[in-house]
């Protein structure tokens, strides 16, 4: 692994300071409390004995480990330069503020957590200075859906299993199942990982979608699987799902943003042929529908006309009532015809 | 082999840390083995004004003095170098913690980590159980994907003007954006850039994944327009994604389907024969969502959202 130079500076300098206090600090200790590896810190303790206000004997810091514990045998060589702890600097302050604001608008957060983040963004920003107005210039909202949330929450912490109403937007039916919630998590929506009874598989719900949530008192019992990977993207096509190759004029290349694809072509009008796969393909049909004239579906051909029919279906429905409203409004005038004769 | 840089630059935090009167860049490279090694003066010049920048990254505040007699010196002041005194109580710590972990972009990761070493160096208590806090069972994650992320992050920051490719969603060739940045936010998942558009002279919004290419900061150039005290990037696009309805659109709906739109009716009177009537709220992009529905939707009110879902059923079915 690549070490970046500025995150080994920084996290030496803090361990400095930190050692210093603490005379004999355990390895594992000192690895847990500043959240890296032992392997990590013992490349930092490779670093500093060749670190000080000079490389001349005497003012390099004399820090050694005997694989278990830290000692520093000369603290006061180094002066003043690492007796107290640095200021924060913009990004520093930056990630931390955003993060802890962002984190507390999720509805679903426990109220002493909530409280706890709140109180301790307060002393941040007060910590930090001048530097904690750059905070302002980066933002993230999280979006949750209270009531579900909490459901899930305590389905989770109480290990009980949930009863669901969920909709699917690609067959446009609510369906009912029981599950067995794993774990929520938000990356844009809020989503709970759940081991589902009914397809006896691992499901992603997003909790927007949830239109009706029930406790039940069956335990939970999902099976042992290892959870996954969400720095890969959510949705994580696999090879043997079925293609689809979508064709887009300029106006629907937004497509490409949203489904994850193999392949994306330019072609000559400004326009897109798309590549993808999706274990269900006629859920695109809503896709070829929503795209109008800015795309069709290429392949599979079932896929393309099924969007076809259900377009010439639609269109049936709005030239039917055209006919019986043109009907309607010719016996309105007939009767107010009557009527004036009969005056 | 060639000292590691952050053995340098640790080196050079200690001596301008440690130092009580300003060194001269003389004195530093007499003091630095890595400056010592650097070479000719040149690169030795390029380093050192590197590694000052570096420092600066990370928070240290470096001043350069100019003595009597014209020579310069450096020197990181205590007083201006140290935290504040902050007291942290275990739950904030656990709080601030679960914080630190929701960024998944490299540069706003490790910062987080960096400003709670320094927390952990003040003394912030390590929570005693962390089980407290995870047992709340979210994991929130703020995604970054764009790679125009990290150059306007540091734009707004510094109040830097930019220049970059940007296509918009519904045009085939990106067109040059000269825009002086404010500021950047995530919703739903996708980062957006409020700032200045210099060539059109007004307030734009940007999606961060429409921008083509790299990102270039103009180093030297300041903002012209005034920074709004508040800007509203959700509200903008908000109403792009149709959230915020002007007017209400009667439809017809088959029973069981559409649960989305059942969901945000004002009204629903039942039909009979299969149908209902439902009032919903009409943004923008109503059109084109109703149009998924297809034969399971009829547009009843107004006549021209009517007219545009004919339309783009039309094309449709000409497939």
């Amino acid at each position: 692994m690549a070490i970046n130079a500025i995150d080994q500076t920084r996290r030496m300098l803090s361990l400095v300071t930190y050692l210093r206090e603490r005379p004999g600090a355990r390895i594992a200790d000192v690895a847990r409390a500043f959240g890296i590896t032992e392997d990590e810190l013992i490349s930092d303790l490779d670093v500093l004995p060749m670190c000080g206000t000079s490389f001349r004997g005497g003012d390099l810091l004399d820090i050694d480990t005997d694989g278990e514990r830290i000692w520093w045998r000369n603290p006061d060589a180094s002066g003043e330069s690492t007796a107290e702890p640095l200021r924060l600097a913009a990004d520093e302050a930056t990630a931390l503020l955003v993060a802890a604001r962002a984190v507390a608008t999720l509805p679903g957060l426990r109220e002493g957590d909530r409280e706890a983040l709140v109180r301790a963004t307060a002393k941040i920003e007060g910590a930090a200075g001048e530097v904690a107005g750059a905070s302002s210039r980066l933002s993230v909202t999280f979006e949750s859906e209270g009531g579900v949330f909490a459901e899930v929450d305590r389905a989770i912490s109480e290990r009980r299993r949930l009863w669901l109403k969920y909709y699917s937007p690609a067959r446009d039916e609510l369906t009912e199942r029981e599950v067995d919630p794993i774990r929520l998590f938000a990356v844009g929506h809020t989503y709970m990982e759940a081991w589902c009874r009914l397809s006896e598989a691992r499901r992603t719900f997003r909790l927007d979608r949830v239109a009706e949530i029930r406790l039940l008192d069956a335990p939970a019992a999902p099976p042992e699987i290892e959870l996954r990977d969400l720095s890969e993207g959510l949705v994580q096509p696999s090879a043997d799902d079925p293609e689809v190759v979508v064709e887009v004029a300029p106006g629907g290349r937004w497509v490409a943003e949203y489904y994850p694809h193999d392949l994306a072509e330019e072609l000559p009008d400004g326009g897109l042929r798309i590549t993808l796969r999706t274990p269900s393909p006629a859920s695109l049909r809503r896709l070829a529908l929503r795209l109008g004239r800015d795309g069709k579906i290429v392949s599979p051909q079932d896929l393309a006309d099924s969007a076809r029919t259900a377009a010439r279906e639609a269109l049936a429905a709005y030239e039917a009532e055209e006919h019986r409203e043109g009907r309607q409004e010719y016996q309105e005038c007939e009767d107010r015809q009557e009527q004036g004769a009969g005056a | 082999m060639a000292i590691a840089k952050a053995e340098r630059l640790m080196n050079l935090a200690l001596c301008l840390l440690g130092t009580r009167r300003p060194l001269s860049k003389r004195e530093l490279r007499g003091s630095i083995e890595a400056y010592l090694e650097a070479g000719s003066d040149d690169s030795f010049n390029r380093m050192f004004e590197r590694d000052k920048d570096d420092l600066r990254e990370l928070g240290l505040v470096i001043e350069t003095v100019e003595s009597l007699d014209g020579d310069i010196g450096y020197l990181a002041r205590r007083d201006s170098n140290r935290l504040p005194p902050i007291t942290l109580d275990a739950e904030e710590a656990a709080a601030l913690g679960l914080a630190a972990k929701v960024w998944q972009q490299a540069r706003l990761a490790g910062a987080a980590s960096g400003a709670l070493q320094k927390l952990r160096a003040a003394g912030m208590p390590e929570a005693e159980d962390t089980f407290e806090l995870h047992h709340s069972a979210l994991e929130p994650r703020i995604p970054v994907h764009e790679a125009a992320f990290e150059p306007l992050m540091l734009a707004c920051r510094d109040r830097r003007p930019v220049l970059f490719d940007y296509r918009k969603a519904n045009s085939a060739r990106p067109e040059q954006r000269h825009v002086e940045p404010w500021t950047l936010e995530c919703w739903r998942g996708h980062w957006y850039l409020a700032g200045f558009d210099r060539s059109r002279g007004a307030e734009r919004v940007f999606r961060l994944s429409r921008i083509t290419g790299k990102v270039r900061t103009s180093r030297s150039g300041a903002f012209t327009a005034p920074v709004p005290d508040v800007v509203t990037v959700r509200e903008t696009v908000e109403s792009w994604a149709g959230e915020t309805a002007t007017r209400s659109a009667r439809i017809r709906l088959r029973t069981d389907c559409g649960y989305p739109l059942r969901s945000r009716a004002t009204e629903v009177r039942e039909l009979g024969d299969g149908w209902d009537e439902l009032e919903i709220p009409y943004g923008h992009g109503l059109d084109a969502w109703l149009v998924e529905f297809g034969p399971d939707v009829v547009v009843l009110e107004p006549a021209d959202l009517r007219a545009d879902v004919v339309d783009r059923l039309r094309a449709v079915a000409k497939g």
